[in-house]
């Protein structure tokens, strides 16, 4: 037995999920968390800073991290609403 | 003077009124619409939102414009053709937008949903049936291919329903559109064999109104928070 391939938008809002779980997290973890090819992980994440839903920062040690933006945890909050618009939409 | 007589004189008043509330409805599954597509980049919200935006182009278009311009017959063509080929496109969104993840592969991203590879096979039949029934001085293109649209779109919303018969909306969409199948096949009988029946007109432009609220209560139902 397969499981599921995860939708588009799944997958963000596990992205989006994890990087709200820790706040702040490092992109390593954060790759190995979302369960993503790195090609993959590196597209995504593109897309959601260009989308805005999380930022870079980077600290004095040159040390990278994700954090989540308004706009991201908006999402998250929508994201039940439009999962169950396009089921019921069968979209 | 009876009800009957008291409609044909003030019939304008009533196909504003038609217009308004058709195109007021698709402008607020639009807006909605649009909201979650931005958010989500989803496809099929995006042809979904399309297809509303298209049916209230058509019936702005036919109707106000159509009214308040001098309809001599050069303007009467074009605002026939125009109000045809939005009218098509939008049921084409409606069904692509059941159907797209069959065509599309899920890495597809196109810059516009307006005219992209898959798209434009649908403004080029469009343009056809417009002209066509243009040409013959008719509706019956137009007609014939809505039948088409929605006896698919009401099969696959069907098929919808079963999958997820513990939602709330399937039946719902389900039955929208096999009323938009009747009123498709209603106005193509009343065109062909009686005479543009004003009584069944009415009850088609009814039928549509119930059509378009079954969806906004969808939209409006499925978003509340």
């Amino acid at each position: 037995m397969t499981a599921k391939k995860r939708e588009r938008l799944d997958v963000i809002r596990d992205i989006l999920n994890t990087i709200r779980e820790s706040r702040q997290i490092k992109p390593t973890r954060l790759l190995y968390a979302s369960n993503l090819s790195p090609q993959m992980f590196k597209e995504y994440i593109n897309e959601l800073l260009e989308k805005k839903f999380l930022k870079l920062d980077i600290d004095n040690k040159d040390k990278k991290s994700f954090s989540l933006t308004k706009k991201g945890q908006d999402f998250l909050m929508e994201y039940r609403v439009i999962e169950n618009f396009i089921e019921n939409f069968g979209l | 003077m009876n009800i009957a007589s008291l409609i044909m004189e003030y019939k304008w008043i009533l196909e504003i009124c038609y217009a308004l509330i058709i195109s007021s409805i698709c402008m607020v599954i639009v807006i909605k619409t649009d909201k979650f597509f931005k958010l989500s980049l989803h496809q099929g919200i995006r042809y979904f939102r399309n297809a509303f935006f298209f049916y209230g182009i058509a019936f702005i278009g036919r109707y106000i414009f159509g009214l308040f311009s001098d309809m001599n017959w050069q303007s009467a063509l074009v605002i026939g053709f125009l109000f045809e080929y939005f009218l098509i496109m939008a049921g084409f969104f409606l069904l692509y937008s059941l159907i797209y993840k069959k065509i599309e592969s899920p890495k597809e991203q196109h810059l516009t949903s307006l005219m992209n590879s898959k798209i434009i096979v649908f403004h080029v039949m469009a343009i056809i049936l417009a002209i066509l029934d243009q040409i013959f001085k008719g509706y019956s293109f137009m007609f014939f291919s809505q039948m088409i649209i929605f006896a698919c779109a009401s099969y696959i919303a069907y098929k919808n329903f079963k999958k997820n018969s513990k939602k709330e909306f399937p039946k719902f969409y389900f039955l929208a559109t096999i009323i938009g199948f009747v009123a498709w096949s209603l106005n193509f009988a009343v065109a062909l064999y009686l005479h543009w029946n004003q009584g069944i007109l009415i009850n088609i432009g009814m039928m549509n109104i119930v059509f378009f609220l079954l969806f906004l209560y969808g939209v409006l139902k499925v978003t509340q928070k």
